[in-house]
C-alpha cells in the first residue's frame, strides 16, 4: 500500500502543445482517486506519466516517498487496466494473468494459487483455459482486471476501463470495482470522462481542464461546492443552470435582476456580494434546487418545453428565450409540455460565480 | 448458382491461360521427341550431376538468403516502427532497391563488381586500394560467388520483407506492448513473448513468399555469371528449355520445371508444418 505524490509535473508534446501544464497532487494510502475531465484535458497523459509509459517534461513523481520519475514501468510496483483491455490474444486467460508472476520468478505452485485466487475474485475462474478471442467484452475486461490485481501492486491504475462496456454492465462493474477496492485496499487512480462514474466511485475527484487541475475534492465537495462554473457545469446530470443576474444592493435586501425574474435574498447571509454592487454576477442553480411552486409564491413563471421521464424522477426543460433551463422533479409531479408553471429557488443551495473569473464566490456564513 | 456464375470468368481465364499450359507441360515432360510415353526425361535429370549441384546450390541460397533477409528486415521494421524522427524518410530510402527491376539490379551489380567496375573505382578514389590490388569480386570460388548472390538478393528483397513485417507490426496495438512493459517485461522479453507471437501470421506470409521466390532465383545469377557457372534449379530450366535449342533439351527443361514446382510446393507445405500454422487453424475450427 502506498502514497503517491506528483510534484509540479508537466508534459509537453510539441513546442506549443502541452498535454499537462502543471499538476500537483498527493494521493493518500488506500485512497481511490478519480481523474475526471473532458477529452484532451490531460487526465490520461497524467496517468501514463505515473505508469512510466510517458516521459515527464518537468517535475517529480514520488511513490512511497521514493523518486520513480525516471525508472522503467516494470520497476515501479504499479499495474494498470487499459481502456482497450490490451490482453494478449495469443495467451490463454491463465497465461495472461500469470505473465507478470512468471517474470517475477515465482514458483509454479505459487503462481497457480495466485492466479486462481485472483480469477475467483473477478469471477472468471472457469475461463482460465480459454483464449481471449473466445471471450465477450465484459469477460475480457475481467481478465485485464485480474491480470492487474494478481501483481498485488502498490498502485493500481485504471484508464477508462469501463468505457467500452455496455451501459448495464458498466454500472455493475462500477459496483464490483468499488467492492474489490474495499477488499484489496490498493491505492488506486481511475481515469474517466464520465462524471457519474467518478461521483459513484471516488474518495476524491480531481477535475482537470486544459492540462491543469480545476478542483480536487470529495464527490460532495465538487457537487455542492463547485470551485467554478466549469465544475458546476460539468458535474451533475443534468448539470447546473446558470443565470446572468445584475446585483442590486438595498439596506435589507439584495435584488438579483434577470431578464425573466427578480430574486430577493437576505443581504446579511450574502454579505460578500457587497463588492459586486451594480455589477453582473452568475447565479448557479442545480436542477433539483429549482422548485415548482404555486404561482402566488413563484419567483417567475415559465412554459414547459420538454419532459424527460427517468423512472425515479423526471427532467423538465424550460425555455427561457436565450437559454434552456433544466430541473429535476419527482416522478409523481404532473407536468406536460406547454404547461405554465411557477418556479422558485432553494435559497439554501444556490451558488454565485464571478462573471469574469468564473470562480465561485465564497460566503463566510456557509452555503 | 449465382456464386458459380460470379467466379466463372476467373475459372475460365485460369483454365485457358494457366491450367492448360501447365497440364500440357506435365504431359510433354513424359513424352520423348518421337511422342512416345516415357520417363527418360526424368532419368536424364536424375543421372545428371549438374542437377544435384543446382539442387544443393539452390538449397544453400534459400536457407541463407531467407534467414539473413528475415533478420535484417525484421530489425529494420522494428526500427522504423519506433517512429523516430526522420523514420518516414528512412523508409522511403530503404524501399529503393525494391523498385528496381531484376534486370536493372543485375546490370547495376555486374557493372559494379567487374574488375574495372564502379565499386573498385570507388574504393580506389578514396584510397582504400590501389590499381594493383583491385578486388576480383566475380572471380572467386563457388563459395564466394554464392555469398555474393546472397548479398545481392538480400539487398533487393529486404525492403519487400520489411514492408510486410512493418504492416504487421503496425496492426499490433501499442497497448499490448505497453502492457508488457507495465507487467514486468524488458524490451527483449516483450519482443519475444508478445510482439513476435502476435506477428506470427505475418511472419509466415512473408517467409512463404520469400522461400518460394528464393527457390526461383536465376536471373541475377545469369546476369552476373552467365549460364552453368553457378547452377541453380530455375537457371537450368531456362538453359535447357530456352538456350540449348534442341527439342530433346526442351523436354528436359519441362521435366525440370515440373520438379521445381513440386519442390516449391513441398517447401511451402514443410514450412507451414514446421511453423505450426496448420495446427492453429485446426484449433480454431474445433
Amino acid at each position: 500500500m502506498a502514497t503517491l505524490e506528483l510534484i509540479d509535473i508537466a508534459k509537453r508534446f510539441t513546442k506549443k502543445v502541452w498535454g499537462v501544464k502543471k499538476m500537483d497532487l498527493k494521493v493518500e494510502d488506500k485512497e481511490f482517486i478519480v481523474l475526471l475531465g473532458p477529452s484532451g484535458c490531460g487526465k490520461t497523459t497524467t496517468m501514463r506519466m505515473v505508469a512510466g509509459l510517458e516521459e515527464v517534461t518537468r517535475g517529480t513523481i514520488l511513490l512511497d516517498g521514493k523518486d520513480i520519475t525516471d525508472i522503467p514501468p516494470r520497476d515501479r510496483g504499479i499495474s494498470m487496466v487499459f481502456q482497450n483491455y490490451a490482453i494478449w490474444p495469443h495467451m490463454t486467460v491463465y497465461e495472461n494473468i500469470a505473465f507478470s508472476l512468471k517474470l517475477k520468478k515465482m514458483s509454479a505452485a505459487e503462481i497457480k494459487e495466485r492466479v486462481e485466487e485472483t480469477a475467483a475474485m473477478v469471477k472468471i475462474g472457469e475461463l482460465l483455459k480459454r483464449l481471449p478471442g473466445q471471450l465477450s467484452g465484459g469477460q475480457q475486461q475481467r481478465v485485464a482486471l485480474a491480470r492487474a490485481l494478481a501483481v498485488r501492486p502498490k498502485l493500481f491504475l485504471m484508464d477508462e476501463p469501463l468505457s467500452n462496456l455496455d451501459a448495464k454492465l458498466r454500472v455493475t462493474m462500477r459496483t464490483e470495482l468499488k467492492a474489490i477496492h474495499q477488499q484489496t485496499n490498493a491505492t488506486s487512480i481511475f481515469v474517466t470522462h464520465d462524471q457519474s462514474e467518478a461521483m459513484s466511485m471516488a474518495d476524491r475527484i480531481v477535475i482537470m481542464k486544459d492540462g491543469e487541475i480545476v478542483q480536487i475534492g470529495t464527490p460532495d465537495d465538487v457537487y455542492f461546492r463547485s470551485a467554478n462554473m466549469f465544475v458546476a457545469g460539468f458535474i451533475g446530470t443534468p448539470p447546473s443552470n446558470f443565470f446572468n443576474v445584475e446585483c442590486e444592493y438595498t439596506k435589507e435586501n439584495i435584488s438579483l435582476k434577470h431578464s425573466h425574474f427578480t430574486l430577493e435574498i437576505d443581504s446579511m447571509k450574502f454579505q460578500e456580494l457587497g463588492k459586486y454592487r451594480g455589477k453582473e454576477i452568475v447565479l448557479g442553480v442545480r436542477p433539483e434546487d429549482l422548485l415548482i411552486v404555486p404561482e402566488s409564491k413563484a419567483v417567475f413563471t415559465a412554459e414547459v418545453l420538454v419532459v424527460e421521464p427517468q423512472g425515479s424522477h423526471q427532467v423538465v426543460a424550460i425555455n427561457l428565450k436565450e437559454i434552456i433551463v433544466k430541473m429535476v422533479v419527482s416522478a409523481e409531479t404532473k407536468v406536460k409540455p406547454g404547461d405554465k408553471i411557477g418556479l422558485g429557488f432553494n435559497i439554501k443551495r444556490i451558488h454565485f460565480f464571478d462573471s469574469k473569473t468564473e470562480n465561485r464566490i465564497v460566503f463566510k456564513g456557509g452555503v | 448458382m449465382v456464386p458459380y456464375l460470379l467466379i466463372a470468368p476467373v475459372v475460365i481465364y485460369y483454365s485457358i491461360f494457366w491450367l492448360f499450359p501447365v497440364l500440357n507441360a506435365i504431359i510433354e515432360s513424359f513424352r520423348n521427341v518421337d511422342g512416345i510415353w516415357t520417363v527418360s526425361n526424368y532419368i536424364h535429370i536424375f543421372k545428371d550431376p549438374v542437377f544435384y549441384q543446382a539442387l544443393s546450390n539452390t538449397a544453400f541460397i534459400v536457407i541463407f538468403s531467407v534467414t539473413i533477409e528475415f533478420i535484417l528486415a525484421f530489425g529494420l521494421a522494428l526500427l522504423i516502427n519506433t517512429k523516430f524522427r526522420g523514420s518516414s524518410m528512412f523508409l522511403f530510402l530503404a524501399m529503393i532497391p525494391m523498385s528496381l527491376p531484376a534486370v536493372a539490379v543485375g546490370a547495376m551489380w555486374s557493372s559494379g563488381l567487374a574488375t574495372r567496375g564502379w565499386l573498385n573505382s570507388f574504393l580506389m578514389t578514396f584510397g582504400f586500394i590501389d590499381d594493383a590490388s583491385k578486388i576480383l569480386f566475380l572471380a572467386g570460388g563457388k563459395m564466394s560467388t554464392m555469398l555474393l548472390i546472397i548479398i545481392i538478393d538480400a539487398w533487393t528483397v529486404i525492403p519487400f520483407v520489411m514492408i510486410i513485417l512493418l504492416a504487421g507490426l503496425q496492426g499490433i496495438g501499442e497497448d499490448v506492448r505497453e502492457a508488457g512493459a507495465i507487467f514486468g517485461g524488458t524490451k527483449f522479453q516483450i519482443l519475444r513473448k508478445i510482439t513476435i507471437p502476435m506477428l506470427k501470421p505475418t511472419i509466415t506470409t512473408a517467409m512463404i513468399l520469400r522461400i518460394i521466390s528464393a527457390i526461383q532465383i536465376w536471373l541475377i545469377i545469369v546476369l552476373l555469371y552467365g549460364f552453368n557457372r553457378l547452377p541453380v534449379l530455375l537457371e537450368q530450366v531456362v538453359l535447357n528449355y530456352d538456350q540449348l535449342g534442341a527439342e530433346y533439351f526442351e523436354r528436359i527443361g519441362l521435366a525440370l520445371s515440373v520438379l521445381v514446382a513440386i519442390i516449391v510446393s513441398a517447401a511451402a507445405v514443410l514450412y507451414l508444418k514446421v511453423s505450426g500454422s496448420f495446427e492453429k487453424e485446426v484449433k480454431q475450427d474445433e
